[in-house]
């Protein structure tokens, strides 16, 4: 089954207590940024930073991604290197403007892996999504290489050069999230969602998320811990959902026992989305601690 | 916490600088004696500042609400990263004495202190290394001399005179000094050229160490009255940590009788030196009533008047003058 | 390897440690740490296992250190010989493995 990722947490590659601590917020992916955070002067220290933490560091269940130096800059392919070498999950590729960005970077992944000894295809990618052109080639960079497990929105390039500003209902961003989001599922990847830079504004954060959310995206990036739990909360089930979810499940059950390909529930024909969709429902209540092991909810 | 340049040019920053840099009782000596100056902001409001001239830090303040945290830490790490990537690594800092200890815990050595200051260095060299590059002698009576000798003249030898006729051993320690019109390396030739029949004179660059005590940062000095005592002190007490490390147990300096800061600085060094190092102050070389003084040569310099200038000057630098005239011309109208 | 030129890599903030590598005549290390009582000889270690991996011989190492893990101590040591030896995007493979 895909992961949860509902919260993806950036971390400046150049800062070490940041870089040591982490783990301990329980964000679902945590992406160590070599990119846009990190000084010109500081690249080559960076680097070494998170290829020393993420082979000592532990980051309990948390996917790890780094974001890279794009291929058309010095860094690019040391960085590339570093963290192949160091075995990270994910490298994401900034600024992905054409399906060919990816094809470029997956080789010289390959091409890392094959100078580390490491399993042919091993490292995973994702590609943010930065720029007009970008946008309109989501659904090709999303199917551009069986490595990516994602492709996610950044807006604060995106919106500067559309002309405008990033506003509290996300009109400005609505074909943007509906391009990335329809690339990414028909590709069968996750979609994230962009920053939310005011950390302060509680109220203007939970109606970004929900607005993206009732969209479908898998789930936000995030710039400070304290906005995990207000994802998580937002991602969270409801009690319907769950039982709906365990109704289905247990259907699937229940076919399997009787050698049956045909899985029915109160009568109708259950398709593959709605499994997807109950078995994620399901991983989602218990990463909110609202289910026991078996799916039971928690008394509350 | 972001950080930047600020252009203190630009008057919205100055003003914000001035502000932070007023409110924790700095006084803006001049701002040529600004190489940068880095801001950390917090949202819009400038929290931190800091500055450096070549490689001595400066303007350090830090507004109250973030004193005592990482933000002194992150100011000071990111001078001494910016001065890194410009290959300057030897870094100075002059401070109040109650700020010493904050840059101790960051890895800075105490240099000097008095009861006004603190001259703390960090980066690839030190005092320490200083004093055992320089040229070891043994003796009851090692003396010492400063000298810019810009250039050479026969006064500066007269004192080296006197001191060698007293001395075990005379360290010359020449003042390095860019703005000087004679380079550093070409007043220490000249002075070795002038002296090679004093066998117990050693002629060493002042380095780091021995430069103009006018140059010393005074913006912390809330009393301006109290700045050249502060100066002066301190230069002071940099001279005995030298004077220690090599025994040297006297100073020799020519007496300056209209000049108010030679007076102070004179009464600087009786109460810092001694008892280990004794101060002499001879009295100037003089032809009649004429003191040599090498002002006066570099006047006559300008003047393309060499026979002057051979009056003052003995036969090693009234050589080297000839030869180089139109080079120590062009040297001077560069310089206006 | 040799020390080409002095380099400083890391900073002066909480859980780093700052390197300064001069050049010097055999291996000299000056730590400054306010945790030297109970891990200055740990740190050291890493430090003069990690020249011995680059085979680096002749070197000042100035270290002031703020409380950083063992693998952050490697990072920034690792950057600073790869910035004293001009290698900051040719990383040595061998030596990272």
């Amino acid at each position: 089954m895909e992961r949860l990722r509902r919260t993806m947490m950036f971390v400046p590659g150049n800062n070490p207590a940041m870089i040591k601590d982490a783990g301990i917020y329980g964000a679902d992916s945590i992406m160590f940024d070599l990119e846009d955070s990190v000084s010109l002067t500081e690249k080559d220290t960076a680097r070494m930073l998170v290829f020393e933490a993420l082979q000592n560091v532990d980051y309990g269940n948390s996917e790890l991604v780094v974001r890279i130096n794009g291929l058309d800059t010095e860094m690019g392919k040391a960085d590339i290197y570093a963290m192949v070498k160091a075995g990270v999950e994910v490298i994401r590729l900034p600024k992905t403007e054409t399906p060919d960005d990816v094809v470029e970077t997956e080789k010289v992944i390959a091409e890392a892996e094959k100078f580390f000894g490491i399993e042919n295809g091993r490292t995973h990618m994702m590609a943010a999504i930065e720029s007009a052109e970008g946008v309109l080639n989501a659904p090709a960079i999303a199917k551009a290489s069986d490595r990516l497990i994602g492709i996610a929105l950044g807006a604060e390039d995106y919106v500067t050069m559309m002309k405008t500003h990033r506003y509290p209902d996300g009109a400005e961003l609505s074909f943007a999230r509906n391009m990335i989001l329809h690339g990414a599922r028909a590709a069968g990847i996750a979609a994230f969602d962009t920053v939310y830079s005011d950390v302060d504004n509680t109220e203007g954060f939970n109606h970004e998320v929900e607005i993206i959310h009732e969209l479908g995206f898998d789930g936000k990036s995030v710039i400070n811990p304290r906005q995990i739990p207000l994802v998580n909360a937002i991602y969270a089930p409801s009690d319907k959902e769950i039982r709906n979810a365990k109704d289905v499940l247990n259907a699937i059950e229940e076919a399997h026992k009787k050698g049956s390909g045909v899985i029915s529930l109160r009568g109708k024909m259950v398709d593959k989305p709605v499994v997807a969709r109950a078995q994620r429902t399901m991983a989602l209540a218990k990463a909110s601690n609202l289910v026991d092991e078996d799916g039971n909810i928690y008394a509350k | 916490m972001d950080t930047t340049t600020l252009n203190l040019q630009d008057p919205y920053y100055y003003q914000q600088w001035k502000g932070l840099i007023q409110s924790e009782g700095l006084f803006i000596e001049s701002l040529d004696d600004i190489t940068e100056t880095l801001g950390i902001y917090e949202g819009d409001q400038l929290i931190a500042t800091g500055s450096y001239y070549e490689n001595v830090l400066k303007y350090l303040a830090i507004a109250p609400d973030f004193q005592g945290g990482n933000t002194f830490n992150k100011l000071v790490s990111t001078l001494i990263n910016e001065l890194a990537t410009q290959n300057i690594f030897h870094i100075f800092v002059f401070t109040k004495p109650q700020y010493q200890q904050s840059f101790k815990y960051l890895g800075f050595k105490v240099v000097a202190q008095t009861e006004y200051s603190t001259l703390l260095e960090t980066g690839d060299y030190s005092i320490d290394q200083y004093i055992a590059s320089l040229p070891k002698v043994s003796g009851q009576n090692i003396s010492a001399i400063v000298m810019n000798a810009n250039p050479f003249t026969l006064g500066h030898r007269y004192l080296i005179e006197q001191a060698s006729k007293v001395s075990d051993y005379v360290y010359v320690f020449v003042v390095s000094q860019d703005a000087s019109l004679f380079k550093t390396s070409e007043r220490m030739e000249l002075i070795k050229a002038g002296i090679k029949d004093l066998t117990n004179v050693k002629v060493v660059n002042g380095g780091q160490y021995m430069v103009s005590f006018v140059t010393f940062p005074a913006y912390f000095i809330k009393s301006r009255a109290d700045v050249a005592t502060y100066q002066t002190k301190l230069d002071a007490e940099v001279f005995k940590r030298i004077a220690n490390g090599l025994h040297i147990n006297k100073r020799f300096v020519g007496s300056e009788p209209y000049s108010p800061t030679t007076e102070i600085y004179n009464q600087s060094m009786e109460s810092v030196l001694p008892p280990e190092v004794d101060l002499e102050i001879l009295d100037r070389k003089a032809i009649g009533s004429d003191i040599i003084s090498a002002t006066k040569v570099r006047q006559a310099i300008e003047k393309e008047d060499l026979t002057t200038v051979q009056k003052y000057v003995p036969e090693t630098t009234f050589t080297f003058i000839k030869n180089n005239l139109q080079t120590l011309l062009r040297r001077i109208n560069d310089g206006n | 390897m040799e020390i080409k030129h002095t380099a400083l890599a890391g900073t002066l903030e909480s859980s780093d440690i700052q390197f300064t590598l001069s050049k010097g005549t055999g291996v000299e290390i000056n730590l400054d740490s306010q945790v030297e009582k109970q891990f200055g000889n740990q740190i050291r270690k890493v430090i003069t296992d990690l020249l011995k991996d680059y085979d680096i011989t002749d070197v000042n190492v100035r270290a002031v250190d703020k409380g950083a893990l063992d693998c952050t101590i490697k990072a920034r040591l690792i950057a600073a010989i790869q910035r004293a030896t001009d290698t900051q995007n040719q990383p040595n493979w061998e030596v990272l493995g």
